[in-house]
């Protein structure tokens, strides 16, 4: 099963947490430093693959993507094939793009709520539960509507949350 | 505007961005807390809206990693809310704050389960979304039957159906009492499922019940290769499920997981269309420019590799993907070029392909110095895998030469692999000796211990090879700049060996003794100690004696008769006494007796070391596999008896100490323990099994020497006797002192014995407590097996290191205990999960051996496990007609036993079933006529006889309740026998007088403290 799901930017500030085994929130800040680490030492062009078990323990691994300002960390056990997890990385940062039209930090940073949601859509109690960011798309669009029907909640849009970043 | 909804979340987000340093940010956040702890506090009526915005604050907050220790009510309240919005957010942030134990979750149950039979679809998700990520055991037994139901529901949309099928899932892992009877034709429709979204869900269900009882889903094989022929020739695939041209690459891999659980396909149609399958896959994928979609193609390509390994198919397609992976070892996308060498090394257990991967072996040395480090590592697996006595010279040629240039991150692992390699494979002993020597030389600080112990067991059992090894390390010596740790070994073996280098040039023993001496004032402690036996047998034997040597060599003993340390302090001033004792000396510092064989503490190590998963262990049964056939440690020790005392070589004791050890003696010898040189030697280690946990357990206890404690002669007859085998090593080294012994100062609060017999009867709770740590222990039981899970707690703000748990399993137990990180982080929490399985009826108790460090304090504790015998006992009713037939079959003893108890506490009979039911003994009312009467029935589970009954009648008198009589009856006489005493504990001691675990504090000169021993000698003897 995939254990967690990090999503952090090249300094080491987490964007987006998930632990499908609870996690205290040292312990969770202590992890994320730790993959942090690992990661920020690696040089571009190597594989996506980690050996994990020095931070989550024996028969953990952990693949990720470098993309702009962010890493998208996963990290499983052996029941999960490595490359089918590198590709649901793709399938959740293809449904991001789609969902923000060209997706950057300030999005993530500033709809993490909608992060939430979208990763609940991809990623089930561990286990893979869509792979097709068509669907995913529709079923957060409908949340939306439903969020937008019901009150006056709507994302940030990027003009906007532009004027609170630095 | 659009950021009315949250306007105040954004701006405290971009506030918390804004802060220049973490101090700021801190107080930044510690303000917002603030101001959201007084709205919850004193807003009784905060709306919905506001609630879900300081709830939305709250996780963002804890994922900066702030502990948010209030508002998870607030949090789950929202899950209760009307509106759409609000339950959104509350679901979602219950599901990241709580665990899946919180009491606040029983509050919604009943809400959450109105969510899931509801009419709302959006609502079912939103429910079912939480259960499938934080939903326990409480969940499971309200819920799993609404969540079945939605699953196979022909009505509801498939949005709804996979995340039901995945919520099961998570709901039958929690619960396995989850009913599943009938499931196997259920899952056989299910996988049928024609959208594609389902059957992803519906595929990893399918994965953990198969991975749990294979047998029951035959059925759902053929059904699982349709799928894959369906997907491989791309029919009925919606273009929303197909990647890169692929169709749904993720079912492809999930489906081909799930056949690799069952163990072989018998019926010829199904198979011969699965190879046809797999055929096309291994053929038809190439790697191609689009990296997404190479990675697609290849992660189907890998899962297709790994199923026909595991169908074990014919040699002409096992050569075909033996050949696939050499193509992979050679190009150059890491990712493809690292699973190619994670795939070969999986490779390595399939006969016949040895030579085809040996044939690649200059491709992967390549790998060994790519830039990546987890391609190196993959390298240097698939190399230490790959090895064998053809190639073990140019691997681990190749290996000394690549620890000049690896990062440090892998120089220990390399260095412990090369030197396994080199004892494994050796075409000669001299070049054993040589590799370790350069080893220790290029990397002395990556050197464990155990890596030099090694070389010198082997050097005291094979007497050829000890002029070289002498030699080697008098070259070694000339080096102007020498690791600490090839002092130590060229000292120890010039001490032992340099009688037998007296004719070569420079090497007088004057000589040898002025080179060793030359490194002494650079040294730390642990290497003067081995400098001052090796000088103490340099004198010994110079024949002629050469008064100026001896005469420096004594002044340096003088020098440090008053040293601080205790250890050195003590050889000193021995060494001086034995030297008046003139012939005596020669006997006492004779050469060092070989040493018994035992398995390498090296493998052991590698073996711990190795990660525990599918993968990975194709290396460890190889590595079990092949026997170290080049090289072993004869086994040519003298028999008991002939072996005077004075030929203990530098071990030595008082004579205080011999009696006590003598003493020690009896009560293991009747473990089948023997004791000889002050070393305790297993005689029946062959019977222990390399995998064994006491094996793997004992290695890194030996090894460390760690500080051992005093147990009381009677404790240790009353709980230790089942487990002495588990001793003797901590026991073996006797040893004079210690370096690093301290006696606890840190004493539980909690009062252990106490906390044992509650645990006993209930199934969670605190086991153990002191001003450091917390050890709280959760456990499930089920028939036979139990599973406990150890929560270590560390309530400082500093780490607790040296974390060592050990378990010392009475015989009628067979446990599994996960590996203990060796340090609990600040604050944290760590669990251990601990397996165990019942063979027989026994009371014995399993005990755990802590031991901790916190500053510089050891803390050392025995703790008794409530794994007890009732824990393994089922209630059952029965009827009378039931109750008496067996009553009456059961005639006496030894099956039916029957005690008259006095002193009894006194106990209403309610009370006393009270009692019984928490000993898992269901009481049956209305069977016995008279009221003052008890019977109670169970079942028993071990794992040879699975469930045997228990019957139980207790009568008692009204008029005297300190006293009754009680029968027990069952067809296993040492259940009968056991059970009866384990009741009788109950009913007539008053528990908490029982000694259970004890803090004891280590006292070196107690006379039955084993003592860690720091010399080299005795610290090999621990090894074996």
């Amino acid at each position: 099963m995939i254990r967690a799901v990090i999503v952090m930017n090249t300094q080491g500030k987490p964007r987006l947490l998930k632990f499908y085994e609870f996690q205290p929130p040292e312990k969770q800040h202590e992890l994320t430093r730790s993959v942090f680490a690992v990661l920020s030492g690696r040089p571009d062009n190597v594989s996506n693959f980690v050996e994990a078990d020095a931070i989550f323990g024996p028969g953990t691994r952990l693949v990720y993507k470098h993309l702009a300002t962010l890493y998208f960390v996963f990290v499983f056990d052996s029941c999960e094939n490595e490359l089918a997890m590198l590709d649901l990385i793709q399938v959740l940062v293809e449904t991001l793009d789609r969902c923000f039209k060209n997706v950057c930090e300030l999005d993530i940073v500033f709809n993490f709520n909608k992060m939430h949601t979208i990763l609940d859509e991809i990623i089930f109690g561990g286990q893979v539960l869509e792979t097709s960011s068509e669907r995913v798309l529709k079923a957060v669009e409908e949340i939306s509507r439903l969020e937008k029907s019901s009150s006056s909640v709507s994302f940030v849009p990027k003009s906007v949350s532009g004027r609170f970043g630095r | 505007m659009a950021l009315t909804g949250m306007r105040g979340l954004s701006v405290f987000i971009s506030d918390v961005r804004n802060c220049q340093n973490k101090e700021q940010e801190r107080l930044r956040v510690d303000k917002e807390l603030g101001n959201i702890r007084t709205r919850f506090k004193n807003e009784k009526a905060l709306t919905h809206y506001k609630k879900k915005k300081y709830v939305w604050k709250m996780l963002y907050i804890y994922m900066l990693g702030y502990d948010v220790d209030f508002g998870h009510m607030e949090a789950v309240s929202l899950i209760s809310a009307p509106k759409y919005p609000e339950k959104q957010v509350g679901y979602i942030v219950t599901s990241c704050l709580l665990t899946e134990n919180h009491e606040f979750l029983r509050m919604v149950i009943n809400t959450v389960r109105n969510d899931i039979i509801g009419r709302n679809e959006t609502f079912q998700c939103l429910a079912l979304t939480m259960v499938g990520n934080i939903g326990g055991k409480e969940f499971s037994e309200s819920l799993a039957t609404d969540v079945q139901k939605l699953l196979v529901s022909s009505s509801c949309r498939p949005l709804v159906r996979k995340k039901a099928a995945l919520c099961l899932l998570r709901l039958y892992r929690k619960n396995p009492d989850v009913n599943i009877d009938g499931w196997s034709d259920r899952m056989s429709q299910l996988l049928d499922e024609r959208d594609l979204g389902v059957l992803t869900s519906v595929m990893s269900l399918f994965v953990a019940l198969v991975s749990n009882n294979v047998e029951a889903y035959w059925n759902c094989l053929p059904k699982c290769v349709k799928i894959l022929e369906r997907l491989g020739r791309n029919q009925d695939v919606p273009q929303e499920y197909t990647y890169h041209g692929i169709p749904s690459p993720w079912i492809q891999v999930k489906t081909m997981r799930a056949l690799q659980y069952f163990p072989t396909i018998e019926d010829p149609n199904t198979r011969r269309a699965l190879f046809e399958v797999l055929q096309r896959i291994l053929m038809g994928t190439d790697v191609v420019k689009n990296v997404n979609k190479n990675n697609a193609a290849h992660a189907i390509l890998f899962e297709a590799l790994a199923l026909v390994v595991h169908l074990d198919a014919e040699k002409e397609m096992m050569s075909q993907c033996v050949a696939l992976l050499g193509k992979f070892v050679a190009v150059r996308e890491p990712n493809i070029r690292y699973l190619g060498l994670e795939n070969m090394t999986r490779m390595l257990l399939v006969s016949d392909v040895q030579d085809i991967i040996k044939s690649h072996q200059a491709q992967i040395i390549i790998s060994l110095k790519d830039p990546d480090i987890s391609i190196r590592r993959r390298a240097l697996d698939l190399l230490y895998g790959m090895c064998d006595v053809t190639n073990a010279k140019d691997i681990v040629e190749e290996l000394l030469q690549y620890l000049n240039t690896a990062d440090f991150a892998m120089r220990e692992e390399l260095a412990l692999k090369a030197a396994i390699l080199a004892e494994k494979f050796a075409p000669d002993l001299s070049w054993y000796v040589d590799v370790i020597l350069q080893l220790i030389d290029k990397a002395g600080d990556f050197v464990s211990d155990d890596i030099w112990y090694r070389v010198v067991q082997f050097v005291t059992n094979n007497e050829d090879l000890q002029p070289y090894a002498a030699t080697k390390a008098r070259e070694y010596l000339e080096k102007p700049v020498l690791h600490e740790t090839m002092v130590k070994v060229s000292a120890y073996l010039l001490g032992e060996y340099n009688h037998l280098l007296a004719r070569r040039t420079g090497c007088t023993p004057k000589e040898i003794f002025i080179i060793i001496n030359e490194k002494l004032p650079t040294v730390t402690t642990s290497t003067v100690a081995i400098l001052l036996s090796t000088y103490a047998k340099i004198l010994m034997h110079n024949h002629p004696p050469d008064p100026e040597l001896q005469k420096q060599i004594w002044s340096i003993f003088r020098k440090y008769e008053s040293y601080i340390d205790v250890e050195i302090q003590q050889r000193a001033v021995e060494y001086i006494a034995l030297c008046n004792k003139g012939a005596a000396l020669v006997d006492v510092l004779a050469e060092m007796p070989k040493f018994p064989e035992r398995q390498s503490a090296l493998l052991k190590k590698a073996e711990v070391a190795e990660v525990n998963t599918a993968e990975q262990s194709a290396i460890r049964i190889r590595s079990q596999q092949q026997t170290s056939n080049a090289l072993v440690v004869t086994d040519q020790r003298p028999t008991e008896g002939s072996l005077p005392v004075s030929q203990l070589g530098v071990v030595r004791m008082p004579s205080g100490k011999m009696e006590a050890s003598t003493q020690d003696q009896t009560s293991f010898q009747d473990q089948g323990m023997t004791k000889e040189n002050g070393v305790i030697t297993e005689v029946v280690p062959q019977d222990v099994p390399p995998s064994d946990i006491l094996g793997d357990l004992l290695g890194p206890l030996a090894i460390n020497g760690s500080p051992a404690t005093a147990v009381p002669v009677e404790q240790r007859n009353q709980n230790l006797l089942s487990v002495v085998e588990a001793t003797p090593e901590a026991a073996g080294s006797l040893a004079l002192t210690t370096v690093d012994n301290q006696p606890n100062s840190i004493q539980p609060i909690v009062n252990i014995a106490e906390r044992f017999n509650e645990l006993c009867l209930k199934d969670s709770g605190v086991l153990y407590e002191d001003p450091h740590i917390q050890i709280g222990i959760k456990a499930e039981w089920q028939a036979h097996h139990g599973h406990i899970v150890l929560f270590l707690g560390n309530k400082n703000t500093s780490p607790l290191v040296s974390v060592q748990a050990l378990i010392l399993p009475p015989t009628h137990l067979k446990m599994e205990l996960s590996l203990v990180p060796e340090t609990v982080p600040p604050r944290a929490q760590v669990q251990c999960p601990l397996e165990f399985v019942n063979l027989r009826a026994s009371r014995d108790v399993a005990v755990l051996d802590f031991s901790y460090k916190f500053g510089t304090a050891m803390v050392y504790v025995k703790l008794r496990l409530p794994a007890v015998i009732n824990k393994f006992l089922q209630p059952i009713s029965v009827t009378a007609e039931e109750f008496f037939a067996q009553w009456k079959s059961l005639s006496g003893p030894p099956l039916k036993l029957q005690e008259v108890l006095r002193g009894v506490k006194p106990l209403s009979l309610p009370e006393m079933a009270n009692l019984f039911t928490s000993l898992h003994l269901a009481v049956n009312p209305g069977i016995d006529t008279n009221p003052n009467n008890l019977i109670a029935c169970t079942t028993f589970y071990s794992e040879s006889t699975r469930a045997t009954l228990c019957l139980i009648r207790v009568e008692t008198d009204p008029s005297d309740r300190t006293q009754l009589r009680i029968t027990i009856a069952s067809v296993d006489p040492t259940l009968t026998f056991e059970l009866k005493e384990r009741i009788k504990e109950y009913l007539v001691n008053i528990p908490t007088q029982t000694p259970s675990a004890v803090v004891a504090p280590s006292q070196p000169q107690s006379p039955v403290t084993p003592v860690a021993y720091n010399d080299p000698g005795a610290m090999l003897a621990g090894l074996l």
